[in-house]
């Protein structure tokens, strides 16, 4: 039994621009869906909890990371009611649900909180450089200790949490009580699909966008692991620097991709751009054309002369690491693998239990 | 001198030729008495067949004419009328069926169907040996149409009749017309008030000298038929003065010590036993509820204009025709159907238009802001068991335009509506394409699994298994719960039972032919429209009654009506009235004459309809049917019955 809350239904709004008043649940979306099957289906029993409010009957579901976003069930759909946005929104209104600290709901409903704490992350960063009087050496040290701290610290404090909240709503709360052999057993496909997003590849569109998604996902862990592990703007390896230098040029090529498919508006995908989706791609152009200039002024010897450069950057870093890492869209990344993680552990218990 | 027949065997192209040897028919009945003249023909009814059928009637002289071929009811007309232009009457022309009943019937059997066709064709020669040339009936029509009900369609039908410059007599039951069109607000699709459509209607009844309205009006008796209906109507005393003082009828009003519950906002309001016209009702004026008042006088002491010694009165109408708008009764739901009568919240949807025409700012039930409103469709329609089986048309369309209005009239309002499927046929769609933009939630069950309606620590939840989020189960705390109730036949059927209109499964007055003859009934001279018929909404009842007022100055436009002379004929001599053929007649065709020596039955040939109903039950074969009289028929069945 579940309680029909419209309350819920002006909420979700908060989170996307659905119509959820053009569906006439003709089922079309299920239909052409590539993803979906007779056992996890969806859309459509998404768009009815939605519109209802059912509540637990989202919170508990794992549907929404199930979906790729290939854009079929917005172009089939006869009433323009933008199925596959309405799972777009489903996926940041879970994200506020597994955040703890309540910041990511704060920071996908409010554009002006958005300014307010990349402002106060910026400010932050200049007051630092300002106590330690501009000296690059100090700045950059710290920089490069920053990054150490924020991965350890996000992770600790804010990932690893919210991912147990999800583990426990989604399956706990459900009522699956899996035993750790599954989740053994199950563990691999956290990582394929982590790191390949596998799953895209059944959907219906072209296969660039998970090519592109493909190498993004390389090319940003590997920027990762060479910055913090390998010291990308210390080093002297010319190895590790073209390496660097390919990598960065990588991330800030396929989202410039990214970023110029949300202007033109072109594919169901990019459509629809809430600042959410703006920070994300931005930023992460951002940190990998910043990476790349500051590495290209080292090896200039243009940096000493031209600080505020490698300022731009830390400030860009702080706001990826502080904002949209923990609290923005890059939690989808965690969130979606683990959903199929989890899915994968559900199935493989419910198989257990049948037998 | 003997009578001379022609034979026409058709072989339909082959489809009776197939399987009837017609060359082999003609040979066998060409030598039958009276036979002067034969043929077969591969159409029959092609125009140049009709042509040389014509010219052969002329050159032999013949008396009367055979086509056998399809069924009657394909062709009989059209031979027919081949006779009538040959100079012969058209009685004369019998048409036997060879295709539907012999070669499509045994079409396995080549032999057996052409000695099927020859007792056929021979049977029908049988019978035409005794045939006599007839003439229609002709009877005299009065051009007068009675309409009864005062309604939208009443009304509408009224003024269509008196634009054809007819005679109309509006007979209405209650004091005051406009029916339950009076009682709506905004209605669907042009948005005027039912109140503006009546006083539209009744505005331009008062131009029309020819249309005489009788309100408080009942018929009592109907004696006649069609082109002369008898009816005596009485009509109730109005106690109240056409003109009173109205400051008078309103302290009259004040004192009135009784208060019953007022019918035109279906009970959610009272009034007092002395009481004044809804706006909308017409006409407009003071009448007392002679049911509920107690002659206790209070009123007259305060209102000169009050005089309880008139009594009723009574008067004959002579009509031509006769136009049923009775209109319907909302359905009332079952004690405890969805709670109703049980949940104080729980209203049906004639109440909640009454209530949004109420309540002007707020919506507000027993004391309580209405925000959540849930809608529960086909309460009362489309049930699995009993006489409720009927979709009723209007509500889907009327339950979304309502929930439509009080959106808009009011703040903050949510609506969920209970389906069964919605049916906004037609231009309705658009009304529930706006509601579903404007946001509300449509949920569906099966008939056999339905919303239930339950009350808990005083707040009303409806639960449903909704079909289309995967049947779960699924709970609304609404604080106004609105039963789209359908629409029912009248409970007060006398005036309908006093014409024996035939009624249908579903109780409604029946049409003779849904598709075909949709305004008429078995009845000469009666139409039926509007919503007596079945469930319409307003623009479907006023094409209706439109159409029922043609085909009611259809009977009396001419002054009189021709009638197929196929009735039933007493042989005075034989009758001895013993009552048995007048209890068998189901269209009170049978007349009793008493003479000094003795009494027998006659029958009035505008009534008769030649069903045969009194001919087996007559004890001494007095009664003859014209065109099918004992010696045709058993010379017919001889014929058949021949090796």
């Amino acid at each position: 039994m579940a309680f029909i809350n419209s309350e819920l239904t002006e909420e979700l709004k908060k989170f996307g621009i659905f119509d959820f008043s053009a569906c006439y649940n003709c089922g079309n979306c299920t239909a052409v869906c590539s993803l979906t099957s007779e056992d996890e289906s969806f859309p459509r029993n998404m768009l009815r909890y939605s519109m209802l409010g059912l509540k637990d009957e989202i919170t508990v579901s794992l549907k929404p990371w199930l979906c790729y976003y290939c854009g079929d069930c917005s172009t089939y759909c006869p009433q323009k009611a933008y199925p596959g946005e309405l799972m777009m929104t489903l996926r940041r209104w879970l994200t506020s649900k597994y955040d703890w600290t309540g910041l990511s709901g704060l920071l996908y409903k409010s554009v002006a909180w958005n300014v307010f704490a990349f402002l106060l992350v910026a400010a932050g960063v200049i007051a630092y450089a300002v106590c330690q009087n501009f000296s690059l050496e100090a700045i950059m040290h710290a920089g490069h200790v920053f990054e150490m701290l924020a991965i350890a610290g996000v992770f600790t404090l804010i990932l690893l949490p919210n991912i147990i909240r999800m583990w426990y709503v989604t399956t706990i709360r459900a009522g699956i009580h899996a035993p750790s052999k599954v989740y053994l057993r199950q563990l691999s496909e956290l990582f394929v699909h982590m790191f390949t997003q596998k799953r895209t590849l059944s959907c219906d569109d072209h296969k660039l966008r998970w090519f592109e998604h493909l190498i993004l996902v390389i090319g940003y862990l590997s920027l990762l692991f060479i910055t913090v592990f390998l010291n990308w703007f210390e080093t002297g390896s010319v190895l590790i620097n073209l390496f660097g230098y390919s990598v960065s040029a990588v991330v800030f090529i396929v989202t410039f991709h990214f970023v110029l498919e949300r202007i033109r508006k072109t594919k169901e995908i990019s459509m629809f751009s809430r600042s959410s989706d703006w920070f994300f791609v931005i930023w992460l152009f951002l940190m990998g054309f910043s990476a790349f200039l500051v590495r290209l002024f080292i090896d200039l010897n243009l940096l000493e002369q031209n600080l505020w450069l490698y300022l731009v950057h830390l400030i860009i870093l702080a706001q990826w690491a502080l904002l949209i890492v923990p609290f923005g869209k890059w939690t989808h990344f965690l969130y979606r693998s683990f959903a199929m993680y989890f899915q994968r552990i559900i199935e493989d218990h419910s198989n257990l239990s049948k037998k | 001198m003997s009578k001379k027949i022609g034979v026409y065997i058709c072989s339909c192209g082959g489809n009776i030729s197939d399987y009837v040897d017609v060359e082999k028919v003609k040979a066998a009945i060409e030598t039958e008495e009276n036979v002067a003249f034969s043929k077969t023909a591969m159409f029959a009814c092609s125009d140049a067949s009709q042509k040389e059928m014509e010219k052969d009637i002329q050159e032999n002289n013949l008396d009367d004419v055979i086509v056998a071929s399809c069924s009657p009811k394909l062709h009989l007309t059209t031979f027919r009328a081949v006779t009538v232009r040959a100079g012969l009457n058209k009685f004369s022309y019998y048409h036997a069926n060879i295709r539907e009943q012999v070669s499509w019937a045994h079409s396995d059997d080549k032999s057996g169907a052409t000695e099927n066709a020859i007792h056929v064709v021979k049977a029908a020669i049988a019978k035409m040996r005794h045939a006599k040339p007839l003439d229609p009936i002709i009877i005299r029509s009065k051009k007068a149409v009675a309409v009864i009900g005062a309604g939208v369609s009443g009304m509408r039908a009224a003024i269509g009749l008196a634009k054809m410059e007819c005679e109309v007599y509006l007979i209405e039951r209650n004091h005051f017309i406009g029916g339950h069109t009076a009682q709506w607000e905004e209605l669907f699709p042009s948005e005027e008030t039912g109140r503006d459509i009546i006083t539209r209607l009744y505005q331009e009844l008062l131009r029309y000298k020819n249309i005489k309205l009788y309100t408080g009006a009942r018929i009592v008796e109907n004696s006649g038929h069609i082109g002369n209906f008898i009816l005596k109507v009485k009509i109730d005393p109005l106690f109240v003065h056409e003109n009173p003082d109205i400051s008078e009828v309103e302290k009259a009003i004040a004192v009135c010590p009784v208060t019953v519950p007022d019918a035109f906002n279906f009970n959610l309001t009272e009034r007092k036993a002395i009481y004044r016209n809804h706006p909308g009702e017409f006409p407009e004026r003071t009448v007392v509820d002679v049911q509920h008042c107690t002659r206790c006088g209070e009123c007259i002491k305060v209102c000169k204009s009050i005089d309880f010694s008139k009594e009723e009165t009574s008067l004959e109408l002579q009509v031509g025709s006769i136009l049923f708008a009775t209109g319907f009764d909302p359905y009332t739901p079952g004690e405890n159907e969805f709670g109703y009568g049980q949940i104080p919240n729980v209203i049906t949807l004639p109440q909640f238009m009454r209530l949004i025409a109420l309540n002007d700012k707020r919506l507000i039930v027993n004391g309580k802001d209405i925000k959540k409103i849930a809608y529960i469709y086909c309460v009362g329609s489309r049930q699995p068991d009993g006489d409720l089986k009927y979709c009723s048309r209007y509500c889907c369309t009327a339950a979304i335009h309502a929930s439509i209005r009080a959106r808009k009239k009011y703040q903050n309002i949510s609506n969920f509506h209970f389906t069964r499927g919605v049916r906004t046929y037609g231009k309705q769609e658009v009304y529930y394409n706006e509601s579903l933009r404007a946001g509300d939630v449509f949920l569906q069950s099966f008939d056999h699994e339905l919303p239930v309606v339950y009350e808990k620590e005083n707040r009303t939840f409806v639960k449903i298994n909704d079909i289309l989020t995967e049947q779960k189960e699924l709970v609304l705390e609404a604080d106004l719960v609105v039963l789209v109730t359908s629409m029912v036949p009248r409970t007060d059927q006398s005036t309908a039972s006093l014409f024996k209109l035939p009624k249908g499964r579903d109780n409604f007055l029946k049409e003779v032919h849904m598709k075909l003859r949709p305004v008429e009934t078995v009845i000469d001279g009666i139409t039926i429209a509007g919503t007596c018929q079945g469930p319409m909404n307003i623009t479907e009842s006023v094409s209706s009654s439109l159409s029922a007022a043609v085909k009611a100055y259809s009977y009396v436009s001419k002054g009189e009506i021709e009638l197929e002379p196929i009735v039933a004929s007493i042989n005075k001599n034989i009758c001895t009235w013993c009552n048995a053929c007048y209890e068998a007649c189901p269209f009170d065709a049978i007349n009793k004459v008493d003479e000094i020596s003795k009494s027998y039955a006659v029958i009035n040939n505008s009534i008769c309809k030649g069903c045969g109903m009194c001919l087996p039950v007559c004890p001494y074969d007095a009664i003859e049917l014209i065109t099918y009289s004992n010696r045709e028929i058993e010379e017919m069945i001889d014929m058949l019955s021949k090796d």
